[in-house]
Protein backbone atom coordinates (compact mmCIF):
# COMPACT_ATOMS: atom_id res chain seq x y z
CA UNK A 1 0.00 0.00 0.00
CA UNK A 2 1.52 2.88 -0.63
CA UNK A 3 2.43 6.00 2.02
CA UNK A 4 -0.67 8.36 2.31
CA UNK A 5 0.83 11.02 4.58
CA UNK A 6 -1.02 12.06 7.77
CA UNK A 7 -0.90 16.07 8.07
CA UNK A 8 -2.45 18.28 10.81
CA UNK A 9 -3.53 21.74 9.79
CA UNK A 10 -4.05 24.40 12.25
CA UNK A 11 -5.38 26.86 11.11
CA UNK A 12 -6.47 30.61 12.42
CA UNK A 13 -10.21 31.45 12.13
CA UNK A 14 -9.76 34.71 10.76
CA UNK A 15 -7.98 33.91 7.77
CA UNK A 16 -6.37 30.77 6.80
CA UNK A 17 -9.86 28.49 8.23
CA UNK A 18 -11.82 31.13 6.06
CA UNK A 19 -9.61 30.68 2.99
CA UNK A 20 -10.16 26.93 3.30
CA UNK A 21 -13.68 27.32 3.11
CA UNK A 22 -13.41 29.88 0.31
CA UNK A 23 -11.01 26.74 -1.82
CA UNK A 24 -13.96 24.58 -0.52
CA UNK A 25 -17.10 26.89 -1.84
CA UNK A 26 -15.13 27.73 -5.05
CA UNK A 27 -14.63 23.76 -5.51
CA UNK A 28 -10.53 23.98 -5.60
CA UNK A 29 -9.13 20.36 -4.98
CA UNK A 30 -6.04 19.68 -2.87
CA UNK A 31 -5.66 16.34 -1.11
CA UNK A 32 -7.66 15.14 1.68
CA UNK A 33 -4.23 13.97 3.85
CA UNK A 34 -4.75 17.64 6.12
CA UNK A 35 -6.78 17.36 8.61
CA UNK A 36 -7.66 21.06 9.89
CA UNK A 37 -8.15 22.60 13.42
CA UNK A 38 -8.84 25.69 13.73
CA UNK A 39 -8.03 28.16 16.43
CA UNK A 40 -9.24 31.91 17.02
CA UNK A 41 -5.59 33.39 16.01
CA UNK A 42 -1.93 31.43 15.28
CA UNK A 43 -0.67 33.06 18.23
CA UNK A 44 -2.83 30.66 19.96
CA UNK A 45 -0.88 27.51 18.99
CA UNK A 46 1.37 26.27 22.08
CA UNK A 47 4.41 25.01 20.48
CA UNK A 48 3.69 21.40 22.68
CA UNK A 49 0.57 21.37 20.24
CA UNK A 50 3.14 21.05 17.56
CA UNK A 51 5.63 18.49 19.54
CA UNK A 52 2.22 16.57 20.31
CA UNK A 53 1.00 16.63 17.07
CA UNK A 54 4.62 14.48 15.79
CA UNK A 55 4.17 12.53 19.15
CA UNK A 56 0.62 11.03 17.78
CA UNK A 57 1.62 10.15 14.58
CA UNK A 58 1.55 13.27 12.25
CA UNK A 59 3.76 12.78 9.38
CA UNK A 60 3.94 17.11 8.86
CA UNK A 61 2.39 20.28 10.84
CA UNK A 62 1.15 22.92 8.79
CA UNK A 63 0.38 26.64 10.29
CA UNK A 64 -1.91 28.62 8.81
CA UNK A 65 -2.66 32.33 9.68
CA UNK A 66 -2.73 35.70 8.84
CA UNK A 67 -0.40 37.75 6.76
CA UNK A 68 1.52 39.80 9.03
CA UNK A 69 0.09 43.31 9.69
CA UNK A 70 -3.83 41.73 8.64
CA UNK A 71 -4.13 39.98 12.10
CA UNK A 72 -7.91 40.22 13.65
CA UNK A 73 -6.30 41.21 16.80
CA UNK A 74 -3.13 43.71 15.10
CA UNK A 75 -0.44 41.95 16.56
CA UNK A 76 -1.33 38.12 17.39
CA UNK A 77 0.73 36.74 14.33
CA UNK A 78 3.89 38.94 15.18
CA UNK A 79 4.07 37.01 18.29
CA UNK A 80 3.31 33.76 16.88
CA UNK A 81 6.11 34.48 13.82
CA UNK A 82 8.92 34.53 16.70
CA UNK A 83 7.70 32.16 18.76
CA UNK A 84 6.79 29.32 15.73
CA UNK A 85 10.29 30.47 14.52
CA UNK A 86 12.08 29.48 17.58
CA UNK A 87 9.74 26.06 17.51
CA UNK A 88 11.08 25.06 13.79
CA UNK A 89 14.89 25.82 15.35
CA UNK A 90 14.29 23.44 18.42
CA UNK A 91 12.81 20.56 15.77
CA UNK A 92 15.55 21.03 13.82
CA UNK A 93 18.27 20.84 16.54
CA UNK A 94 16.28 17.66 18.01
CA UNK A 95 16.89 16.22 14.76
CA UNK A 96 13.87 16.46 12.66
CA UNK A 97 13.40 16.82 9.31
CA UNK A 98 12.60 21.14 9.07
CA UNK A 99 10.62 20.05 6.22
CA UNK A 100 7.93 18.68 8.16
CA UNK A 101 6.75 21.92 9.90
CA UNK A 102 5.72 24.46 7.72
CA UNK A 103 4.54 28.07 8.39
CA UNK A 104 2.21 30.04 5.90
CA UNK A 105 0.41 33.03 5.58
CA UNK A 106 -2.92 32.96 4.02
CA UNK A 107 -5.51 35.39 4.31
CA UNK A 108 -9.30 34.97 3.01
CA UNK A 109 -9.26 35.44 -0.16
CA UNK A 110 -6.27 33.04 -0.98
CA UNK A 111 -8.63 30.04 -1.47
CA UNK A 112 -6.42 29.02 -4.37
CA UNK A 113 -2.72 29.67 -2.72
CA UNK A 114 -4.09 27.32 0.36
CA UNK A 115 -4.82 24.61 -2.06
CA UNK A 116 -1.48 25.21 -3.50
CA UNK A 117 0.16 24.98 -0.06
CA UNK A 118 -1.55 22.13 0.54
CA UNK A 119 -0.77 20.59 -2.47
CA UNK A 120 2.73 20.75 -2.56
CA UNK A 121 3.11 20.76 1.21
CA UNK A 122 1.55 16.97 1.02
CA UNK A 123 3.84 16.12 -1.88
CA UNK A 124 7.23 17.23 -0.10
CA UNK A 125 5.84 15.10 3.12
CA UNK A 126 4.94 12.30 0.34
CA UNK A 127 8.86 12.49 -0.50
CA UNK A 128 10.04 12.35 2.77
CA UNK A 129 8.25 9.38 3.81
CA UNK A 130 6.51 8.40 7.21
CA UNK A 131 7.65 10.36 10.40
CA UNK A 132 8.70 7.79 13.30
CA UNK A 133 11.50 9.70 15.29
CA UNK A 134 9.17 11.41 17.46
CA UNK A 135 6.00 9.13 16.96
CA UNK A 136 5.04 7.33 20.47
CA UNK A 137 5.74 3.29 19.62
CA UNK A 138 2.73 1.48 20.39
CA UNK B 1 45.10 39.84 38.73
CA UNK B 2 41.89 38.12 39.83
CA UNK B 3 41.15 38.22 43.58
CA UNK B 4 41.05 34.99 45.56
CA UNK B 5 38.31 33.00 46.45
CA UNK B 6 39.52 33.50 50.41
CA UNK B 7 39.29 37.73 50.05
CA UNK B 8 35.89 37.24 47.83
CA UNK B 9 34.96 35.27 50.90
CA UNK B 10 35.70 37.78 53.51
CA UNK B 11 34.09 40.53 51.21
CA UNK B 12 31.01 38.91 50.67
CA UNK B 13 30.86 37.94 55.03
CA UNK B 14 31.87 41.94 55.54
CA UNK B 15 29.28 42.80 53.32
CA UNK B 16 26.42 40.74 54.76
CA UNK B 17 27.09 41.60 58.12
CA UNK B 18 27.25 45.53 57.32
CA UNK B 19 23.53 44.58 55.42
CA UNK B 20 21.80 42.48 58.14
CA UNK B 21 22.96 44.31 61.00
CA UNK B 22 21.99 47.95 58.90
CA UNK B 23 18.49 46.31 58.39
CA UNK B 24 18.70 47.47 54.80
CA UNK B 25 17.66 43.80 53.72
CA UNK B 26 15.93 41.34 55.54
CA UNK B 27 17.80 37.96 53.95
CA UNK B 28 21.16 37.62 52.31
CA UNK B 29 20.81 34.80 49.71
CA UNK B 30 25.29 32.67 49.59
CA UNK B 31 26.69 29.83 50.41
CA UNK B 32 27.21 28.16 53.20
CA UNK B 33 29.17 24.56 53.88
CA UNK B 34 28.13 21.55 52.90
CA UNK B 35 29.15 18.04 54.15
CA UNK B 36 32.71 18.85 53.03
CA UNK B 37 34.52 21.78 51.49
CA UNK B 38 33.98 20.68 47.88
CA UNK B 39 30.23 20.56 48.38
CA UNK B 40 28.72 24.19 48.95
CA UNK B 41 25.22 24.27 49.52
CA UNK B 42 23.10 27.31 48.74
CA UNK B 43 22.57 29.29 52.19
CA UNK B 44 20.28 32.07 53.41
CA UNK B 45 21.73 34.33 56.03
CA UNK B 46 18.73 36.38 57.86
CA UNK B 47 20.61 37.34 61.18
CA UNK B 48 23.81 38.75 61.56
CA UNK B 49 24.62 36.14 63.60
CA UNK B 50 24.24 33.67 60.30
CA UNK B 51 27.32 35.10 58.52
CA UNK B 52 29.91 33.28 59.88
CA UNK B 53 28.11 30.43 58.09
CA UNK B 54 28.99 31.87 54.36
CA UNK B 55 31.50 30.12 52.66
CA UNK B 56 32.65 31.06 48.92
CA UNK B 57 34.96 28.86 46.71
CA UNK B 58 35.82 27.47 43.37
CA UNK B 59 32.87 25.11 43.88
CA UNK B 60 30.03 27.53 44.77
CA UNK B 61 28.49 27.02 41.56
CA UNK B 62 24.47 27.15 42.22
CA UNK B 63 22.76 29.99 40.63
CA UNK B 64 21.29 31.64 43.97
CA UNK B 65 19.23 33.64 41.63
CA UNK B 66 16.89 30.88 41.57
CA UNK B 67 15.80 31.71 44.74
CA UNK B 68 14.86 35.09 44.61
CA UNK B 69 11.20 33.98 43.33
CA UNK B 70 10.69 32.10 46.47
CA UNK B 71 10.01 35.01 48.40
CA UNK B 72 7.18 37.71 48.53
CA UNK B 73 7.47 40.46 46.60
CA UNK B 74 8.61 43.76 48.27
CA UNK B 75 10.85 41.77 50.48
CA UNK B 76 14.55 43.56 50.93
CA UNK B 77 17.02 40.64 49.65
CA UNK B 78 20.98 41.02 48.79
CA UNK B 79 22.12 38.26 46.79
CA UNK B 80 25.82 37.29 45.81
CA UNK B 81 25.75 36.79 42.45
CA UNK B 82 28.30 35.39 39.42
CA UNK B 83 28.45 36.78 36.26
CA UNK B 84 25.76 34.57 34.96
CA UNK B 85 23.72 34.82 38.05
CA UNK B 86 23.68 38.53 37.46
CA UNK B 87 21.94 37.93 33.96
CA UNK B 88 19.50 35.83 35.47
CA UNK B 89 18.53 38.39 37.87
CA UNK B 90 18.80 40.89 34.93
CA UNK B 91 15.82 38.11 33.30
CA UNK B 92 13.67 38.11 36.65
CA UNK B 93 14.00 41.88 36.33
CA UNK B 94 12.87 41.84 32.65
CA UNK B 95 9.83 39.70 33.54
CA UNK B 96 8.90 41.44 36.42
CA UNK B 97 9.24 38.60 39.20
CA UNK B 98 11.74 40.97 41.32
CA UNK B 99 11.71 44.72 41.32
CA UNK B 100 15.35 46.35 41.01
CA UNK B 101 14.68 48.57 44.16
CA UNK B 102 14.17 45.51 46.47
CA UNK B 103 17.91 44.20 45.74
CA UNK B 104 20.93 44.54 46.37
CA UNK B 105 23.03 42.70 44.11
CA UNK B 106 27.21 41.29 45.30
CA UNK B 107 28.85 40.83 42.41
CA UNK B 108 31.32 38.29 42.24
CA UNK B 109 33.79 38.13 39.12
CA UNK B 110 35.13 34.84 38.89
CA UNK B 111 37.71 33.01 36.88
CA UNK B 112 38.43 29.20 37.87
CA UNK B 113 35.27 28.00 38.94
CA UNK B 114 35.35 23.76 39.02
CA UNK B 115 32.35 21.75 38.87
CA UNK B 116 32.17 19.90 42.26
CA UNK B 117 30.62 16.55 40.55
CA UNK B 118 33.79 16.49 38.08
CA UNK B 119 35.96 18.96 39.37
CA UNK B 120 36.31 19.89 35.55
CA UNK B 121 37.09 23.75 34.69
CA UNK B 122 33.70 25.78 34.18
CA UNK B 123 34.12 27.86 31.46
CA UNK B 124 32.96 28.78 27.87
CA UNK B 125 31.82 25.49 27.28
CA UNK B 126 29.12 24.69 29.47
CA UNK B 127 28.58 28.33 30.61
CA UNK B 128 28.37 31.72 28.78
CA UNK B 129 31.72 32.06 30.19
CA UNK B 130 32.20 35.73 30.98
CA UNK B 131 34.02 37.15 33.81
CA UNK B 132 32.45 40.02 35.41
CA UNK B 133 28.77 40.52 36.58
CA UNK B 134 26.51 42.42 34.19
CA UNK B 135 24.67 44.64 37.37
CA UNK B 136 26.08 44.72 40.72
CA UNK B 137 25.12 47.32 42.95
CA UNK B 138 29.00 46.13 45.24
CA UNK B 139 31.49 44.07 43.05
CA UNK B 140 33.54 42.02 45.95
CA UNK B 141 37.00 41.89 43.98
CA UNK B 142 38.68 43.38 41.11
CA UNK B 143 37.11 43.33 37.71
CA UNK B 144 38.49 41.40 35.68
CA UNK B 145 40.01 42.25 32.14
CA UNK B 146 40.22 40.60 28.64
CA UNK B 147 37.80 38.68 27.04
CA UNK B 148 37.09 34.93 27.42
CA UNK B 149 39.26 33.20 25.29
CA UNK B 150 36.22 31.39 23.20
CA UNK B 151 32.55 32.22 22.16
CA UNK B 152 30.41 30.68 24.09
CA UNK B 153 28.53 28.93 21.26
CA UNK B 154 32.20 27.72 19.97
CA UNK B 155 31.07 24.43 21.36
CA UNK B 156 27.65 23.79 19.47
CA UNK B 157 29.96 23.35 15.71
CA UNK B 158 30.16 19.21 16.21
CA UNK B 159 26.74 18.93 17.10
CA UNK B 160 25.39 21.52 14.10
CA UNK B 161 27.66 19.43 11.41
CA UNK B 162 25.76 16.38 12.71
CA UNK B 163 23.74 14.54 10.05
CA UNK B 164 19.92 15.09 11.47
CA UNK B 165 19.09 11.26 11.71
CA UNK B 166 22.58 11.24 13.63
CA UNK B 167 21.69 13.82 16.22
CA UNK B 168 18.44 12.61 16.41
CA UNK B 169 20.21 9.57 17.85
CA UNK B 170 22.03 11.18 20.03
CA UNK B 171 19.33 13.29 21.85
CA UNK B 172 17.27 10.02 22.07
CA UNK B 173 19.90 8.59 23.56
CA UNK B 174 20.90 11.68 26.22
CA UNK B 175 16.76 11.89 26.79
CA UNK B 176 16.66 8.20 27.41
CA UNK B 177 18.71 8.42 30.11
CA UNK B 178 16.59 10.70 32.03
CA UNK B 179 15.23 9.80 34.92
CA UNK B 180 12.77 12.80 35.47
CA UNK B 181 13.97 14.07 38.76
CA UNK B 182 13.54 17.43 37.87
CA UNK B 183 16.36 18.54 39.16
CA UNK B 184 17.13 20.73 36.08
CA UNK B 185 13.53 22.48 36.76
CA UNK B 186 14.94 23.40 40.29
CA UNK B 187 17.98 24.70 39.66
CA UNK B 188 16.95 26.73 36.77
CA UNK B 189 16.39 30.09 38.00
CA UNK B 190 14.23 30.98 35.29
CA UNK B 191 11.75 28.23 35.49
CA UNK B 192 9.59 29.21 38.10
CA UNK B 193 6.14 28.30 36.81
CA UNK B 194 3.54 26.73 38.71
CA UNK B 195 2.63 25.02 38.12
CA UNK B 196 4.95 23.42 35.10
CA UNK B 197 3.47 22.45 32.09
CA UNK B 198 4.65 18.83 32.51
CA UNK B 199 2.87 18.20 36.13
CA UNK B 200 -0.46 19.24 34.72
CA UNK B 201 -3.27 16.62 34.10
CA UNK B 202 -5.89 18.46 31.99
CA UNK B 203 -4.29 18.71 29.79
CA UNK B 204 -1.73 16.04 30.14
CA UNK B 205 1.12 17.29 28.30
CA UNK B 206 3.69 14.27 28.59
CA UNK B 207 3.49 10.99 30.30
CA UNK B 208 5.43 11.44 34.27
CA UNK B 209 6.85 8.37 34.35
CA UNK B 210 10.65 8.29 32.69
CA UNK B 211 10.00 7.01 29.31
CA UNK B 212 10.60 8.33 25.67
CA UNK B 213 8.27 10.24 24.52
CA UNK B 214 7.21 11.48 27.91
CA UNK B 215 11.06 12.72 28.39
CA UNK B 216 11.26 14.36 24.61
CA UNK B 217 8.03 16.38 25.42
CA UNK B 218 9.29 17.82 28.72
CA UNK B 219 13.23 18.83 27.31
CA UNK B 220 11.36 20.17 24.21
CA UNK B 221 9.08 22.07 25.91
CA UNK B 222 11.20 23.63 28.55
CA UNK B 223 14.31 24.43 25.89
CA UNK B 224 10.96 26.00 24.08
CA UNK B 225 9.85 28.21 27.48
CA UNK B 226 13.40 29.36 27.84
CA UNK B 227 14.01 30.36 24.38
CA UNK B 228 15.36 34.19 24.93
CA UNK B 229 15.15 33.16 28.31
CA UNK B 230 18.20 30.87 29.42
CA UNK B 231 21.54 33.00 30.35
CA UNK B 232 23.24 30.38 29.79
CA UNK B 233 24.62 29.50 33.49
CA UNK B 234 24.34 25.75 32.83
CA UNK B 235 23.52 24.48 36.28
CA UNK B 236 20.55 22.84 35.08
CA UNK B 237 23.34 20.38 33.44
CA UNK B 238 25.37 20.36 36.52
CA UNK B 239 22.14 19.46 38.59
CA UNK B 240 21.47 16.47 36.49
CA UNK B 241 22.16 13.27 38.08
CA UNK B 242 22.47 11.71 34.63
CA UNK B 243 24.64 14.12 33.13
CA UNK B 244 22.60 15.22 30.32
CA UNK B 245 24.30 18.05 28.52
CA UNK B 246 20.89 20.21 28.38
CA UNK B 247 23.02 23.20 28.16
CA UNK B 248 23.93 22.34 24.26
CA UNK B 249 20.50 22.76 23.75
CA UNK B 250 20.17 25.76 25.76
CA UNK B 251 23.07 27.25 23.86
CA UNK B 252 21.76 26.59 20.20
CA UNK B 253 18.42 28.08 21.09
CA UNK B 254 19.99 30.85 22.85
CA UNK B 255 22.00 31.18 19.88
CA UNK B 256 19.15 31.15 17.25
CA UNK B 257 17.38 34.05 19.27
CA UNK B 258 19.75 35.99 19.47
CA UNK B 259 20.95 35.96 15.43
CA UNK B 260 17.00 36.08 14.86
CA UNK B 261 15.52 39.10 17.12
CA UNK B 262 19.14 40.73 17.57
CA UNK B 263 19.06 40.67 21.66
CA UNK B 264 20.81 38.30 24.03
CA UNK B 265 19.10 37.56 27.17
CA UNK B 266 20.02 39.54 30.66
CA UNK B 267 21.62 41.83 29.42
CA UNK B 268 19.71 44.82 29.95
CA UNK B 269 16.96 45.64 32.29
CA UNK B 270 15.52 47.81 29.98
CA UNK B 271 14.91 45.17 27.08
CA UNK B 272 12.29 42.82 27.12
CA UNK B 273 12.37 39.22 26.68
CA UNK B 274 11.92 38.52 22.84
CA UNK B 275 9.18 36.28 22.75
CA UNK B 276 7.20 38.43 24.28
CA UNK B 277 7.93 41.42 21.54
CA UNK B 278 7.99 41.37 18.59
CA UNK B 279 9.02 43.93 15.31
CA UNK B 280 6.71 44.35 12.60
CA UNK B 281 10.01 44.39 10.19
CA UNK B 282 10.66 41.08 11.18
CA UNK B 283 11.75 39.18 8.51
CA UNK B 284 9.59 35.82 7.12
CA UNK B 285 13.08 34.51 6.32
CA UNK B 286 12.97 33.47 10.31
CA UNK B 287 10.25 30.96 9.68
CA UNK B 288 12.57 29.02 6.64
Amino acid sequence: MSFEPKILGIACNWCTYTGADLAGTTRLQYPQNIRMVRVMCSSRINPSFIFKAFQLGADGVLVGGCHPGDCHYNTGNLYARRRLAVTKKILEFSGMEPGRFRVEWISASEGNKFAEVVSEFTEQIRNLGPQTKFKIEE
Amino acid sequence: MATSFKQIEENLKNEARKLLEDQKVSLVLAYGRGYDENHPVPFVAKVAADVENIVFNEYCTANMARYLVRYPRGTKMAIAVKPADSRAVVQLIQEDKVKREDLILLGIPVIGMKNSKTGEAIDGKTTCGLYNPVLYDVLLGEEIHGQPVDSPYDVLAQYEAMDKDERFAFWKKEFDKCIRCYACRKACPMCYCDPCFIDQNKPKWGDKSPQSHGNLMYHLTRFHHLAGRCIDCGECSRACPVDIPLYLFHKKVARECEEMFGQAAGNSIQDKPVLVNFRVDDSDKILE
